[in-house]
């Protein structure tokens, strides 16, 4: 065991996996800081590429492009008031009013210490947690995950989307779009409309590319013309207090880490929180538990480090329903599914059986990450802040011509392409219509487990009509379902007749 | 148009859609039952009679609300009406401006090839983005397409399209 977990380390710290990972970050970050794109943008974009590596450098590229991303977000957020993503909304609430004082990179700084921790943190929950959950879904049947999966996809579609109703739907699309190519059991081409090329089903490249990346510009396009660009002026004060975090504010703030970490990771286990959800929860929380709540939202330190510390904590424990269960937690690690089955593995229970030299290579490049993250946001501050004003006319166009070439790299074909842009479209108006196209990108993704447990639920049970009652753990999930679905459905009902 | 309205029409559109889908496609797109195993139309089939529940019970729940309140209803859509996302002409114009190109993009590549299709779609995006600039709009597209020339050709080892 212990030669294994060295092994896997020794693996993963070789000079071209720590390349792409220092590379993963930096691009991360850039991405993040730009306001429109965003971590599973980049990630989308980026996985086409890991073709072209080793497996173990492609999970630490799109690893460290993700963390990177994570504290990128921020960086817009304190300097502009535009976080670049939804979860550094919070980190904005005292950045950028410290940012207006001048201290925007003491405000900058305090973030990235946030994020480190709040990451390092949830990195050891990671790898001392993940292993012996995994040993116990090992017991689970098809029952279990069938209904698991039910769950998982509940949680989700009420969570991340406007209504669960409209959740559920865009999820059992994102299933039905999961079905086409191969059927599992036959091994005849379904719902493939006489189109050869969709007998291998439809890849992950363009769907996530489409949805996440093209659909995106194309939204941010049509924002940005009707409010206009408007061109921000940075001040930096050159006062060295106004610039570094002394230890002494930095001890003060440890106990709101601590917090935050926790909360963070907690709420990245759950499937379909996320990191927006973490990051609220964590800064109301430090705010109450604060002795001068009055200076949150005013250019509070501990305020950015509560955001920030809560939301990179669920970038590492957003693997652990991954790694334990092979369940993404939210749009990057779906993504990451993805990058996984390009290589020829399934993220799951079996991993820590089948491949546990290569799961902890990946626990060494999480680690790897987070000490490039520490030194490339140190080094990096002034350029990263250079990011946040580059020109979405220059931008945007660059972005949608690497969508192309990004969908065609998948599989060098043109009907990617197309795919890709017609998924762009239905996000475009998923979008519009309150869909979330989270919700469809995880559905496709748990086609073909769910697929499997079903079938294989079904097929025992012709044999055994009360097996499914027989399976305490998965009797309790499905109670749980539709528990919550029925309470949903009720408690809209009664919104809407008010 | 008031978000009510909207979402009663996207329902509906949902309900069409979902009994056009379990009628015809699957049924005339699903192998056959193969005699052993679940039939490869299982799925399909629980996913839009799920799909055409849930749009059912979304209508529903709207209709009976609106039936319930009507006059209050005409109170609240005029508030309503501003915060629901539109996709007016101007949006659809500005969708297409952007697809078009992008669909005819690689069927130029063959017939001109990969560097001169590309550049004229760059020069093109950047203008529909803005760029008003003839300078930027050349420079930005010769790197871009030069990067990526080099980088899918040589770096990479790509067919190019």
């Amino acid at each position: 065991m212990f030669d294994l977990i060295i092994a896997g380390f020794m693996d993963s710290l070789t000079i071209a996996n720590l390349l792409f990972v220092l590379l993963g970050v930096t691009l991360g970050m850039i991405a993040g800081a730009v306001p429109g794109v965003n971590g599973p943008m980049a990630i989308a974009l980026c996985v086409p590429l890991s073709y072209y590596m080793s497996p173990m450098t492609a999970i630490g590229f799109l690893v460290g492009l993700n963390k990177g991303a994570f504290y990128g977000g921020a960086i817009s957020g304190v300097l502009l008031n535009t976080p670049g993503t939804p979860e550094a909304a919070a980190t904005s609430w005292d950045g950028y009013p410290l940012s207006k004082q001048g201290k925007g990179e003491k405000a900058l700084r305090m973030a990235l210490y946030g994020s480190v921790s709040g990451d390092f943190f949830a990195t050891w929950v990671l790898i001392l947690v993940a292993a012996p959950l995994a040993a116990v879904a090992l017991y689970m049947g098809p029952p279990e995950i069938f209904a698991l999966i039910c769950l998982a996809m509940t949680i989700i579609a009420g969570i991340g989307s406007s209504s669960m109703t409209r959740g559920l739907i865009a999820a059992a699309l994102g299933i039905f779009i999961g079905t086409i190519g191969m059927e599992p059991v036959s091994a005849l081409p379904r719902l493939t409309f006489g189109l050869y090329q969709l007998e291998r089903g439809i890849a992950l490249i363009p769907i996530g590319i489409g949805m996440l990346a093209f659909s995106e510009i194309i939204i941010q396009l049509e924002r940005s013309r009707a409010n206009g660009a408007g061109e921000a002026t940075l001040e930096f004060s050159k006062k060295p207090e106004d610039r570094f975090v002394s230890f002494a504010e930095f001890r003060r703030s440890i106990k709101t880490i601590f917090r935050s970490s926790i909360a963070g990771t907690i709420v990245g286990a759950m499937p379909g929180l996320g990191a927006p959800v973490a990051s609220f929860f964590a800064y109301d929380r430090a705010k109450k538990a604060s002795k001068n709540p009055e200076n949150y939202g005013k250019g509070e330190l501990d305020g950015i480090v509560a955001s920030e510390s809560a939301n990179s904590a669920v970038c590492a424990s957003a693997l652990i329903p991954l790694f334990t269960l092979g369940i993404p937690g939210n749009v990057a690690s779906a993504l990451l599914i993805g990058a996984f089955v390009i290589h020829g593995m399934i993220p799951g229970p079996l991993m820590f059986e089948q491949n546990a030299r290569f799961i902890y290579s990946i626990y060494s490049s999480l680690i790897m990450a987070n000490i490039f993250l520490l030194v490339v946001g140190r080094l990096g501050l002034r350029a990263s802040c250079k990011a946040v004003s580059a020109p979405k006319t220059i931008l945007y166009p660059i972005i949608i011509f690497t969508c192309l070439m990004g969908s065609y790299l998948g599989a060098y074909n043109t009907f990617d392409v197309i795919l890709m842009l017609f998924f762009a479209f239905l996000a475009y108006f998923m979008n519009k219509w309150g869909f979330s196209h989270i919700c469809f990108i995880i559905g496709f993704i748990l086609s073909p487990i769910w697929e499997t447990a079903l079938q294989q639920v079904i097929i025992v049970s012709q044999l055994d009509t009360f097996m499914f009652f027989k399976r305490p753990v998965a009797v309790i999930l499905m109670i749980i379902t539709f528990y919550i679905v029925i309470k949903t459905t009720i408690n809209t009902f009664k919104k809407t007749a008010k | 148009m008031t978000r009510k309205k909207r979402d009663n029409l996207v329902s509906g559109g949902i309900i069409l859609f979902s009994v056009f889908v379990l009628a015809w496609v699957i049924p005339n797109f699903t192998p056959p039952y193969p005699g052993y195993g679940v039939s490869s139309a299982l799925l399909p089939n629980v996913v839009f009679g799920l799909i055409l529940a849930l749009s059912l019970l979304s209508l529903t729940t709207n209709i009976i609300s609106d039936f319930r309140n009507k006059s209050a209803v005409n109170n609240k859509n005029q508030a309503e009406k501003n915060d629901v996302p539109v996709v007016n002409r101007v949006h659809l114009w500005h969708l297409m401006s952007i697809m078009i190109p992008c669909l005819l993009l690689f069927p130029a590549m063959r017939l001109v090839g990969f560097v001169p299709a590309a550049l004229v779609f760059l020069i093109l995006m950047q203008y529909f983005c803005g760029q008003r600039k003839p300078l930027i709009l050349l420079i930005v597209s010769t790197c871009t397409v030069g990067i990526m020339y080099l980088a899918m050709r040589y770096g990479l080892g790509v067919p190019m399209p």
